[in-house]
């Protein structure tokens, strides 16, 4: 008994050395009275460093399950060294921010870490109670973050329209769970999709069942954005400070999907021939639909938005479409094609906003117009921000091609032609978009503004850009690591 | 007298029903919170029913009210973090309603 608490904790350090960060950031900043907040970032990214250590220490370890509701495996463990990598850069946006005070901003890296402790926990259960309190922990932690800037009208408006659309979405999905175990009278997934009770249930009746799972799955779309529930997203990403909404647009995003394919894979995946199974394929033509809508809205709006930031905020709603492809093919091929594609939006995203962040500070705009010659006067971050806009367009040789390229692969195999073709065309839609970024960079007249240099922040974004195309030439380790970490989804959940 | 735990579950649908229309419908910000608390407690009553409904003498199903009692605390979280940030928006723009946020478009 003693034992087991004890392996436990073990199973649980990366998580326990996150909590303590959090806290030894808050209290750091309390002693210093709130005068040496980059003090605060360090120890943060000390903290995620030894964070992954511990996530490294878990590597190849036999998934197995702490204190019967945290699953520790590779799924998990893809999606935990992602986000702290992803949180590490933000971190660094955030301590070269030149919009960004020095100073008494320490609650900025608290919260950061309290987002991050619920995505940790998010990603990493089968049991669908601490997979709703991970879910709050990042929610209330991004409410507060979007709002950071109080006295601005638009931060303030951001953390608003944050905090009442994602009360809905906790709401709904959480009435939704209700009802999932009123039908099989367990809140853990692998049981739920043991349970005798929920196969005699959809063989005869679905409609219960069916209910509860779109209530579910409407809090997820939330948190990855997805058409209908993708309202919010423009205006929080536009208003809340671009660290954050670089955090929201790739971890948390991330990590939305990484609990939505955890829950679909414990009740779909590999059930063929079973009314379960075939329930499943109908979800996946549902969330194909819905992946239709989604990049279409995503792209076509992007066309039209003068505001860089606001712009990247549609792409991310259109990405998010594209990443449904592999999921709505509800097989494993789909499901790694997804995790993939991920890890690519991953390198490509961070790498756009830490370009914008830079931007913003030399311009103090985020227009397009504004970076009109840029790329003459800061060329190496420009350049980079081009290797971007490629990868984000899908184009080789970068690592945004070759997910898409998985993701359509699976998509024709699984006979979602259709959406291959829809999402082709977006591929196009988006080139104008992303072009038109290019084109103020490097082929607009110079305007007479100075080009400040940010040595650091040209520096690591420049290792994304290296990482970009690196991955996107070299594309077997990424891929063998997504292939990896799905093969355990299903035995982790199970134990 | 025994109430069957369906009554419960219509209940509870009734609740969640009359908290999302008031979400959808309202337009002070404190009044959509509160449709907000509506359909958690909608979500609660739903748990202690099915969990009623799953017992027996011998073994009592307890994971429905543990979800119950974290959801609860999750909902007052949840109501601190709102509610502080609607006195942020109220102090720069002197509204709660909806309308007030309404800035950004496009």
């Amino acid at each position: 008994m003693n034992n087991a608490y004890l392996d436990g904790l073990a199973s649980i350090a990366p998580e326990i050395v996150l909590t303590v960060t959090a806290l030894g950031a808050l209290v750091l900043d309390l002693v210093a009275k709130g005068r040496d907040s980059v003090r605060v970032g360090y120890l943060t990214l000390a903290g995620l460093a030894a964070t992954a250590w511990f996530l490294f220490g878990q590597w190849g370890q036999p998934s197995h399950t702490a204190y019967g509701m945290v699953a520790i495996d590779q799924f998990g463990n893809f999606f935990k060294l992602f986000s702290t990598a992803a949180l590490a850069i933000v971190v660094l946006f955030v301590m070269h921010d030149r919009r960004e005070r020095r100073h008494g901003i320490g609650e900025y890296y608290f919260l950061l870490l309290g987002a991050l402790i619920g995505i940790f926990f998010m990603v990493s259960t089968g049991n669908l109670l601490l997979m709703v309190l991970g879910f709050e922990l990042l929610s209330l932690s991004s409410y507060s973050l979007s709002g950071f800037h109080k006295g601005n009208r638009k931060s303030a408006e951001a953390s608003m329209k944050y905090v009442i659309f994602g009360g809905l979405s906790t709401g709904i999905m959480v009435y939704g769970i209700s009802l999932l175990y009123g039908l099989t009278g367990t809140i853990d997934l692998a049981k739920m999709a043991g349970s005798a009770n929920l196969v005699a249930q959809v063989s005869s009746n679905p409609i219960p069942f069916g209910i509860a799972t779109v209530l579910v799955l409407a809090g997820f779309a939330y948190k990855i954005s997805l058409a209908p529930f993708h309202f919010w997203t423009p205006d929080v990403y536009e208003g809340a400070p671009t660290p954050v909404t670089a955090f929201l647009a790739v971890a948390s995003k991330a990590a939305g999907f990484g609990a939505l394919l955890r829950f679909l894979g414990a009740l779909f995946l590999d059930q063929g021939g079973t009314p379960l199974g075939e329930y499943g394929t109908r979800v996946g033509t549902m969330l194909a639909l819905l992946a239709a809508v989604t990049m279409t809205l995503g792209n076509l709006a992007a066309l039209r938005q003068p505001s860089l930031k606001r712009m990247l905020a549609y792409s991310s709603i259109a990405h998010a479409g594209y990443v449904m492809i592999g999921i709505a093919c509800m097989t494993r091929g789909g499901f790694t094609a997804a995790m993939y594609y991920l890890a690519a939006y991953y390198f490509m995203n961070l790498g756009a906003f830490g370009f914008l962040v830079y931007f913003e500070g030399v311009t103090g705009s985020d227009t397009v117009d504004s970076l009109k010659g840029m790329g003459f006067k800061a060329p190496l971050i420009s350049m980079v921000m081009v290797a971007f806009l490629v990868s984000l367009t899908g184009l080789p040789p970068t690592v945004g091609f070759y997910g898409k390229y998985l993701l359509f692969i699976e998509g024709v195999d699984n006979g979602l032609m259709w959406l291959v073709v829809v999402a082709a065309l977006n591929s196009v839609v988006s080139l104008f978009y992303y072009l038109r970024v290019a084109r103020a960079l490097f082929l607009s007249k110079a305007s007479d503004q100075e080009a400040a240099p940010a040595p650091v922040l040209t520096g690591f974004v420049t290792v994304l850009g290296v990482a970009t195309v690196a991955f996107g030439l070299y594309v077997t380790p990424l891929q063998a690591w997504a292939t990896k970490s799905l093969d355990l989804i299903r035995s982790a959940t199970g134990s | 007298m025994n109430v069957p735990s369906e009554h419960l579950l219509y209940l509870s649908a009734g609740l969640f029903a009359l908290g999302l229309l008031g979400f959808l419908v309202r337009r002070n910000v404190i009044v959509v919170l509160m449709c907000v608390e509506l359909m958690l407690n909608a979500a609660n009553l739903a748990f202690l029913a099915a969990s009623r409904q799953h017992s027996t003498a011998e073994h009592p199903a307890l994971q429905g009210p543990v979800f119950a009692i974290f959801v609860i605390t999750v909902a007052a979280a949840e109501a601190a973090v709102g509610l502080a940030l609607v006195i942020a928006l109220y102090r720069l723009k002197q509204s709660a309603e909806t309308d007030a946020a309404a800035e950004m478009k496009g």
